[in-house]
């Protein structure tokens, strides 16, 4: 299995993480994988190896740009930014991904019978 | 999001991808970094933390791999770097990038000077005409001998015998007429024919090259005036009382100051005046290649211009035929037509077409002149220097393999690390085809330079050739095609061993590999192998072409100077042709210095020919009906001693002034063999235009039409049974002193006649010089080729030995430390690389060899060839050998012992 078909597993929740988080504050990719497991109460290992083509991919599409900072310990980093094309995809997905969860949840939910 | 926006990111990241590599590293490098302090704190030591940061990244290169993939094209975004890396490597090791873009430069460089003179000679044959490939001659050929023989036209018999030039009979005007209207697969044919015209007045006439052509002419080869228009059908229909001509574009500039009035003006021509209606484009130089005309003149004009009667006489086969497929029409079918037609006109006028066929032949397989030579020596030519190129291509190979065997460990790690290998195949690849692009750029310029040197070749003066070849883009496609080959060629099987190796086996050893370095001795030997052939080969031709310089003519070249007059075309003449003849030799003979004098009507190795004639023998019946044929000269009596042909049995033609006895001939010797076989020539009788003769002599064999032709008949006719108003003067003089003779004998014409013009007053020697010129071009080639190819063998010698030392420096360096000497070390050196050398010589020599026999059938075998020219490729290859060799055993032991 090439890097590229594993990390197209979690593409699309991959994705929907990162830009969460970036809707949050600017942050660098370690920073991104950090806060993803902190807020998933490690529930989600970000594969690291997937997440910088992931954000080369969404920067292509606009979705969020890129800007060099200095950290909060004096060191440089890429900090990823969410744009408003970022803010916009955030809210689609957001609204993609509540509608198919709330489903998902409903089937699950199912007691039988046709009410 | 559109497409185009991502495009456009990937390519600017393309564009920025030198400062995006330096950045994702920084990205990588934090990212471990923070993920390695984060592992320490959950106390890890500072080595674990790190691998298991990696190892939860999934490996640097591998991430950064993925994000370039991600980012950019990533197989332009490889080739660049891989562009970048080779030429950084060829940079490092810049001796051996200069020797393999020289080496493949000068490669490709003639290669291609010679591919843009085939395509000139082959491809564009008639320059300014557009559809020159198109065209395609239809040549009569006499079968004559053939059906003597089988009685059949075989097909078997007409393959043999498709090429002999011999055969090739041209094509008389009525014949021409005859086709055009019986072929329908060919769109209308044209004919022409090549004629000298006096042009100006009587006093100050100029020789002037023109072609007699057919009304259609300019018409079928879709040329466009420079200015004016082209003939009229009016303008020549037989007898036309507007006698016109067109002018080359050269002519008009040259002679009449490219006048705008010019078109409509009047030019004096063989004392006729002939209207300019128009100027041939620019480019355009006739139809006979190389050959550039200046007039040309409807061939109705021939009785007027010339006084010549060929307009109606089947025998006069002096033109050529060019026609064009018809669209939809197959060269089969042509030549079916064709076939029909000639049977047709050979039941029709057996006396003439009795035993003619016809071939439809491509215009660069013309059966006789310039085009025949020229093509069949660039052919040749061309195939020896792609031979020379495959010698380049080893030689680079070689050194590719040589320093690529020393980045066996460079290449170790990098598989190491991830690389693929076709990442492996395709950098070291690269690094060739950098070369070769270089060197085909190079090539280019050296293609540029030659096409230009050789067509600058001074040829005869006086002489109207004009080449125009030139470097085009398929000429220089073709370059970069030759470029792309050889660094394929070159650089696979280097790449593909060293992408092959043992990595561990690499990383762990010293760089030295038994099985490499025998590959390099494989390929220096097939390197020498193939330099010995084209060495040999080219001594071959310089040889074949000084044995022509050489060869014994059948008469004396030196000490004789020709002068040719005509006034033939005049209506009343002082004296009468035979009477200013008798005149003019009894003067001539009677000159301080003139050792002999006689008039003729050809001169031979004539670059138009000899006529061919068809005569019957009293007495040899043919069983056939066939006409007999042979070359026909008409000579004056003192003809064979001025020439030094000698006369084997029987006499000189009777003086001019002998009135009493009967018309005679002389024969040559292949004329007795092939006709009169064991019987007495003396006294045989001879029919020929209505007319008898009677053999007087039998002289030797000379050459007549060309050199290497076989013996041919010809029958000598004497001017006092066929007087003529025009000729060429032969003076025997002592040899050195021809020229000197010049105006006596300007004096001599002009006080027999002022009105006579004297012209083409050269030596014989000149005269048969113009016959070689053609074959200078490829002898003049290789005289250059010759001592680039051993240089290019030495360099690939000394390349290889260099580096081949330089890689046992440690060895040498203990060797002497132990003890041995310089000289020992040199001489062992020389031994190992010179045994390979001597198996490639020694191949090449055997192929070579059998080269030779084949070609030099008959002829006496050269040392100097056969065993000079290995001798020199030997002693530059010891050379080459013994330079590194020395320089290796200077080494300092303790220096060579510390290195590698």
């Amino acid at each position: 299995m090439s890097p590229a078909e594993r990390s197209e597993l979690l593409q699309g929740t991959l994705e929907l993480l990162v830009l969460k988080t970036l809707s949050l504050e600017p942050m660098h990719g370690w920073g991104i994988s950090q806060r993803i497991q902190q807020m998933s109460s490690d529930v989600f290992q970000v594969p690291q190896g997937s997440l910088y083509p992931a954000l080369v991919r969404m920067k292509q599409r606009g979705w969020i740009r890129s800007e060099w900072r200095i950290t909060e310990h004096n060191r440089r980093a890429r900090y990823y930014l969410l744009t408003a094309a970022g803010e916009r995809q955030l809210k689609s997905e957001r609204g993609a991904w509540d509608r198919s969860s709330a489903a998902v949840n409903r089937v699950l939910g199912w007691q039988g019978g046709l009410a | 999001m559109s497409i185009w926006s991502e495009v456009l990111e990937r390519m600017r990241s393309l564009v920025q991808r030198r400062r995006e590599e330096r950045e994702l590293a920084d990205e990588v490098a934090f990212h471990l970094m923070m993920e390695t302090q984060k592992n320490e704190a959950a106390g890890l030591s500072a080595q674990e933390a790190r691998r298991v940061a990696r190892l939860r990244l999934g490996g640097e290169e591998q991430v950064k791999q993925d994000v370039r993939r991600q980012r950019g094209f990533l197989w332009l975004d490889h080739a660049v770097r891989d562009v970048e890396h080779a030429w950084r490597t060829m940079v490092r090791g810049p001796v051996v990038a200069v020797v393999v873009i020289l080496s493949l430069g000068v490669g490709i460089g003639v290669n291609t000077a010679i591919f843009s003179w085939i395509q000139a000679v082959v491809f564009r044959p008639l320059p300014g005409v557009r559809a020159a490939n198109g065209f395609y001659f239809i040549e009569p050929r006499s079968v004559a001998e053939a059906a003597q023989g089988s009685g059949g036209h075989g097909g078997a018999l007409r393959s043999t015998r498709v090429m002999d030039p011999g055969n090739y009979v041209g094509v008389s005007w009525l014949e021409y007429n005859d086709l055009r209207e019986r072929l329908s697969a060919i769109r209308d044919a044209v004919a022409f024919r090549a004629a000298v015209l006096n042009v100006g007045a009587a006093e100050s006439a100029r020789r002037t090259y023109a072609q007699l052509v057919s009304g259609n002419f300019f018409l079928e080869l879709e040329l466009k005036p420079a200015g004016g228009r082209f003939f009229l059908p009016e303008e020549v229909a037989a007898g036309s009382s507007a006698p016109v001509v067109v002018i080359s574009h050269g002519f008009w500039q040259t002679q009449l100051g490219g006048s705008a009035s010019a078109v409509g003006s009047i030019l004096r021509v063989n004392d006729r005046e002939l209207t300019i209606v128009g100027i041939a484009p620019r480019n355009f130089q006739g139809t006979v290649l190389a050959l550039d005309f200046d007039l040309w003149v409807p061939a109705t004009l021939a009785p007027t211009l010339l006084g010549s009667r060929e307009l109606a006489e089947r025998r006069a086969r002096d033109y050529a035929m060019l026609a064009r497929l018809r669209a939809g029409t197959t060269a089969a079918q042509a030549q079916a037509e064709l076939n029909t037609a000639m049977k047709e006109l050979a039941q029709r006028y057996p006396a003439t077409n009795a035993n003619v066929q016809a071939d439809l032949l491509s215009f660069w397989q013309a059966p006789r002149g310039p085009q025949k030579f020229l093509a069949r020596a660039l052919v040749v030519l061309q195939s020896v220097l792609l031979l020379l190129l495959v010698a380049v291509c080893a030689n680079t190979a070689n050194l590719v393999l040589a320093r690529a065997s020393a980045r066996q460990r460079e290449i170790a790690v990098r598989q190491a690390l991830g690389a693929s290998r076709a990442r492996i195949i395709a950098l070291l690849l690269t690094e060739n085809l950098l070369m070769a692009v270089l060197g085909a750029l190079l090539g280019a310029g050296i293609a540029a330079w030659g096409t230009n040197a050789l067509r600058d070749v001074p040829f005869i003066d006086a002489f109207p050739i004009r080449f125009q070849t030139d470097l085009d883009g398929i000429s220089l496609l073709f370059a970069m095609m030759l470029g792309l080959l050889c660094g394929l060629a070159a650089g696979i099987a280097p790449a593909l061993q060293l992408a092959r190796g043992d990595r561990q086996l690499a990383l762990r050893t010293s760089t030295r590999s038994i099985e490499r370095s025998r590959m390099r001795g494989k390929l220096m030997a097939v390197e020498v192998a193939v330099a010995l052939v084209v060495l040999m080969a080219a001594g071959l031709f310089l040889q074949s072409f000084g044995e022509t310089r050489d060869t014994d003519p059948g008469f004396q070249r030196k000490g004789v100077l020709l002068a040719a007059y005509d006034f033939s075309e005049r209506e009343s003449s002082a004296l009468s042709a035979r009477e200013f003849m008798a005149a003019l030799l009894e003067r001539l003979r009677a000159q301080a210095g003139v050792q002999s004098a006689a008039i003729a009507r050809s001169v031979p190795l004539d670059i138009h020919g000899l006529p061919v004639r068809s005569f019957t023998l009293e007495g040899h019946a043919r069983a056939d009906a066939a006409p007999d044929l042979a070359l026909r000269n008409t000579v004056t009596p003192g003809y064979f001693q001025t020439m030094g042909i000698p006369i084997l049995t029987g006499q000189d033609f009777a003086d001019l002034s002998d009135v009493t006895s009967a018309p005679q001939v002389i024969v040559n010797q292949e004329f007795v063999r092939e006709y009169l076989g064991a019987g007495e020539p003396l006294g045989r009788r001879i029919r020929t235009d209505g007319q008898s003769y009677q053999i007087v002599a039998v002289v030797r064999n000379s050459l007549y039409d060309s050199f290497g032709e076989r013996p041919k008949p010809i029958i000598y006719y004497s001017l006092r049974d066929r007087p003529a108003g025009g000729g060429e003067i032969h003076l025997r003089t002592v040899v050195g002193s021809e020229l000197a003779l010049a105006a006596s004998v300007r004096g001599i014409v002009r006080t027999l006649d002022p009105s006579i013009v004297l012209y083409d007053v050269r030596t014989l020697e000149q005269h048969v010089d113009k016959n070689l010129f053609l074959r200078r071009v490829p002898a003049r080639m290789f005289v250059v080729l010759g001592p680039l190819l051993l240089v290019l063998a030495a360099i690939g010698i000394y390349a290889v030995v260099a580096f081949a030392v330089s890689r046992r420096t440690a060895e040498i360096g203990l060797r002497l430390a132990v003890g041995a000497s310089p000289r020992e070390v040199v001489l062992q050196i020389m031994r190992e690389t010179l045994r390979v050398v001597s198996y490639g010589a020694l191949a090449g020599w055997l192929v070579a060899f059998l080269v030779y026999i084949h070609v030099a059938v008959g002829r006496p075998l050269d040392p100097r060839i056969l065993f000079g020219v290995p001798a020199l490729l030997l002693s530059v290859a010891s050379i080459a050998c013994w330079i590194p060799a020395r320089r290796a055993a200077r080494i300092d032991p303790t220096i060579a012992l510390n290195s590698d």
